[in-house]
């Protein structure tokens, strides 16, 4: 059966997205089962498939039994073996963290969003899984359609920063296929080993040029790049709990790797960063991307939005890593995408848990809730110094890499936006335990003068079973950062970078 | 804001016009898109799949898993429009209006309040136009045609330009018609709510069920090869077989889904008369 995990790993999210769609008329109770089946057998079949790559190398999967370049292949590497576990894994643990919060929302709507929601992974798996620079496409419109769908499901402004979304990632997504049909006409091939076979001869063509810059300016728009990132603040924000903590800690990620993936295999590290010389003004950016991220979400009183301006920056830092040129950077920038999927989602984790029990997660409301939820506030530290970069949480390992990257290509700026960054991160993250701890929590009944202590109101167990297993993740990954980095990483990124 | 806009398209533009200057010419023999994978296509399609219709057999078994997704991506957005839109609680109106067919005449029934037992009565909104009897008939006239011609664009796929998503999309548009033609309450009439979004899953279930039937069969995802043992054919007609399977499922799929939508867009998710 390990032969066939790589199509395993989409098509079962695929067949259960379906019957749960069935279930949803029939017994909503089956729903939630489903849901967790379906990713744990994406999630096992995915860690499984890293560890068959990790003994043999590429897993090259037909589908339809035809050879690439006629039909489509499935190449498995270290680099999106490593993206798929991450995926299902941080998938799985969302899916059980938000069914009360699911419950609570929309009691009548389970069957539907339960099938979008599995949709969404299923889109994303296949992004990352595909060799083919088209079936990548078709993946994509899955995940953003689904994504749209999840976001506007959120109260009040949600729809208005969907629709919002959808014209930004409408745009994000024609450019990337136009990218791919103006590669198609000059190269022939839709297959990504195959276009790189034949770019060689075709590197001073205006036309390869022009596809690179616009499947790199689509793919920004999708992972919210700075001067194109309006969108993603209020779409995250207005989103549903159980929305946002999947798609913030995954489909900016997930589009980094599509843009790396673009660097390293279809155009090849010497096109990208010798013949083309873009990259010191593609860091720059995204210095400026880190600092206009930080220093936005300074301004924030909303503990969510605050929380999508880091993301803002983080993609910042992933970017800037990628592009600097060096292996020690784009390892940065790879390990990041792990780390960061993980952080992002123990942070909108214990968010989700907060806007669960006080119903908001504007500052004001945030008082006193050390004494109220302490192990959602336990789990919701452990998330942000990892944000922040301190040892031994997985964050500061990236953060070390991407610096050490930065001081190799002796791109400075970059360094010091890193730097400020994590400043600002402190400033932020211990702003919000001030309001937590120390303020009393306010009496809506005005009587100011008799402070009851606030009992204990923790979210379910169900809600923070999977919330320490992540913070426990953040911790383990930090600690086997050198494993991570030397038998997998290693290998993700080609011979030919230095 | 407008300007910034305009600037950027016109520089946008421009590099794609710039660009497009080392495009091969226009319908150039020698261009890579015509030399490097068409060849194989245009020769060995007959061979390989037994399917006349080279883009069917494109689109349904060497690219199989793109249409596969295509076709979910149509599901997706019927299953989004239904999430967003479709309202369960209903803010219960005080009375409803029921419209006596051979008089005309409306009644207005209060809360708990019954009907006398009649079939001639129709339930309508408070803001009721009246149906145009020649539209109505006209209408009732073709739709049994147009729903042939579906299941005929549907079915002859393998040698002539259609397909599933076209005929699908053709079986959707005479539901919609009736709907218009009529009201909403009439077409769910015949197409139940339930039945129209159960289809729409079992449609895309068809075509991914091949594709995991072939799996369990013991070849690859979506091989139509590996079903020559269950259809008794050898493992060439065995693929010209899947991609008929697989356009029946995209056909209901599109058609539900279509349905879906329209039903859910044009009333707002209350399913009243809609329009």
């Amino acid at each position: 059966m390990s032969l066939q995990y790589p199509a395993l790993i989409v098509v079962v999210p695929l067949l259960s997205a379906l019957v749960i769609s069935i279930a949803g008329w029939v017994n909503k109770r089956w729903c939630f089962p489903i849901t967790v089946a379906a990713l744990a057998v994406a999630a096992y079949s995915s860690v499984g498939l890293l560890f068959r790559v990790l003994d043999e190398g590429v897993i090259v999967y037909k589908l339809g039994g035809w050879d690439p370049p006629m039909g489509i292949a499935y190449y498995v590497d270290h680099l999106n073996g490593l993206v798929l576990a991450v995926v299902s894994i941080v998938a799985l643990l969302n899916a059980i963290a938000s069914k009360k919060s699911i419950e609570q929302e929309f009691p009548e709507k389970i069957g539907p969003f339960y099938t979008l929601y599995v949709l969404m992974v299923t889109g994303l798996l296949g992004i990352v899984v595909t060799g083919d620079a088209f079936n990548l496409y078709v993946l994509l419109e899955i995940a953003a359609l689904t994504g749209y769908g999840l976001i506007a499901m959120g109260g009040g402004r949600g729809p208005l920063s969907a629709l919002n979304y959808l014209y930004m990632g409408t745009i994000g997504a024609c450019f990337y296929l136009l990218g791919v049909g103006y590669l198609y006409i000059m190269t022939g091939s839709l297959n990504m080993v195959d276009i790189a076979g034949i770019l060689p001869d075709l590197y001073q063509s205006k036309a390869v040029m022009a596809a690179f810059i616009i499947c790199m300016v689509g793919v920004w728009i999708k992972m919210a790049f700075f001067p194109l990132h309006a969108w993603l603040p209020n779409a995250y924000t207005h989103a549903p709990s159980a929305s946002s903590s999947l798609i913030a800690p995954l489909v900016t990620k997930v589009m980094i790797y599509v843009m790396i993936r673009l660097i390293l295999t279809i155009f090849t590290p010497e096109f990208s960063f010798n013949i083309l010389a873009v990259s010191k003004p593609i860091v720059w950016l995204s210095v400026i991307a880190i600092f206009m991220g930080a220093i936005l979400a300074l301004k924030e009183r909303n503990l969510k939005k605050m929380l999508t301006y880091i993301i803002i920056a983080e993609v910042g830092y992933m970017v800037g890593g990628a592009w600097l040129g060096n292996r020690v950077g784009m390892t940065g920038a790879i390990l990041h995408i792990a780390n960061d999927a993980l952080m992002t989602l123990c942070v909108f984790l214990a968010v989700g848990n907060i806007v669960y029990k006080v119903k908001g997660a504007e500052f004001e409301d945030l008082q006193g809730l050390f004494r109220k939820m302490p192990f959602t506030m336990g789990a919701f530290i452990i998330g942000a110094i990892s944000m922040i970069g301190v040892p031994p949480t997985c964050g500061f390992f990236s953060k070390w890499y991407l610096i050490s990257g930065a001081i190799q290509a002796g791109h400075y700026g970059f360094m010091v936006a890193l730097l400020f960054s994590s400043l600002v991160n402190v400033v932020l993250f211990f702003r919000v335990f001030e309001i937590c701890f120390y303020e009393p929590f306010s009496d809506h009944h005005g009587h100011g003068h008799d402070r009851h202590p606030e009992p204990m109101d923790e979210a379910p167990v169900t809600m923070l079973v999977p919330l320490f297993i992540v913070a426990a993740i953040l911790v383990l990954v930090g600690l086997y950062t050198g494993d991570i980095v030397n038998h997998i990483i290693e290998f993700a990124i080609p011979k030919g970078l230095v | 804001m407008k300007i910034i806009g305009l600037i950027v398209a016109i520089l946008v533009g421009a590099l794609l016009v710039y660009a497009a200057a080392d495009f091969p010419a226009w319908s150039d023999p020698a261009s890579p898109a015509s030399t490097y994978l068409s060849p194989h296509f245009i020769e060995k399609t007959m061979e390989e799949t037994s399917v006349p219709n080279i883009v069917t057999a494109v689109l349904a078994d060497y690219r199989g898993f793109d249409t596969m997704f295509e076709t979910t991506v149509i599901f997706s957005a019927g299953m989004a429009v239904f999430l967003l839109l479709r309202t369960f609680r209903r803010e219960e109106p005080e009375a409803r209006h029921y419209r006596h067919v051979l008089t005309g005449v409306t009644l207005r029934v209060k809360e708990g309040g019954e009907l006398p037992p009649s079939d001639d009565f129709e339930r309508i909104d408070s803001l009721w136009t009246p149906h145009d009897l020649i539209i109505k008939t006209v209408c009732r006239l073709l739709i049994p045609f147009i729903q042939l011609f579906a299941l005929y664009v549907i079915a002859h796929g393998h040698h002539s330009p259609g397909g599933g998503f076209q005929g699908g999309v053709i079986l959707g548009a005479s539901i919609i018609l009736l709907a218009i033609s009529q009201d909403l309450r009439t077409a769910v009439k015949r197409m139940a709510e339930k039945l129209d979004a159960l289809l729409c899953s079992v449609g895309v279930l068809i075509y991914a069920g091949t594709g995991a039937l072939c799996l369990l069969l013991g070849l690859n995802f979506l091989d139509y090869s590996a079903l020559a043992s269950v259809l008794h054919v050898d493992s060439i007609m065995a693929r010209s077989h899947g991609i008929l399977i697989v356009e029946i499922g995209v056909g209901i799929a599109v058609m539900c889904t279509m349905i879906w939508i329209y039903n859910n867009v044009s009333s707002g998710g209350k399913y009243n008369q809609g329009l």
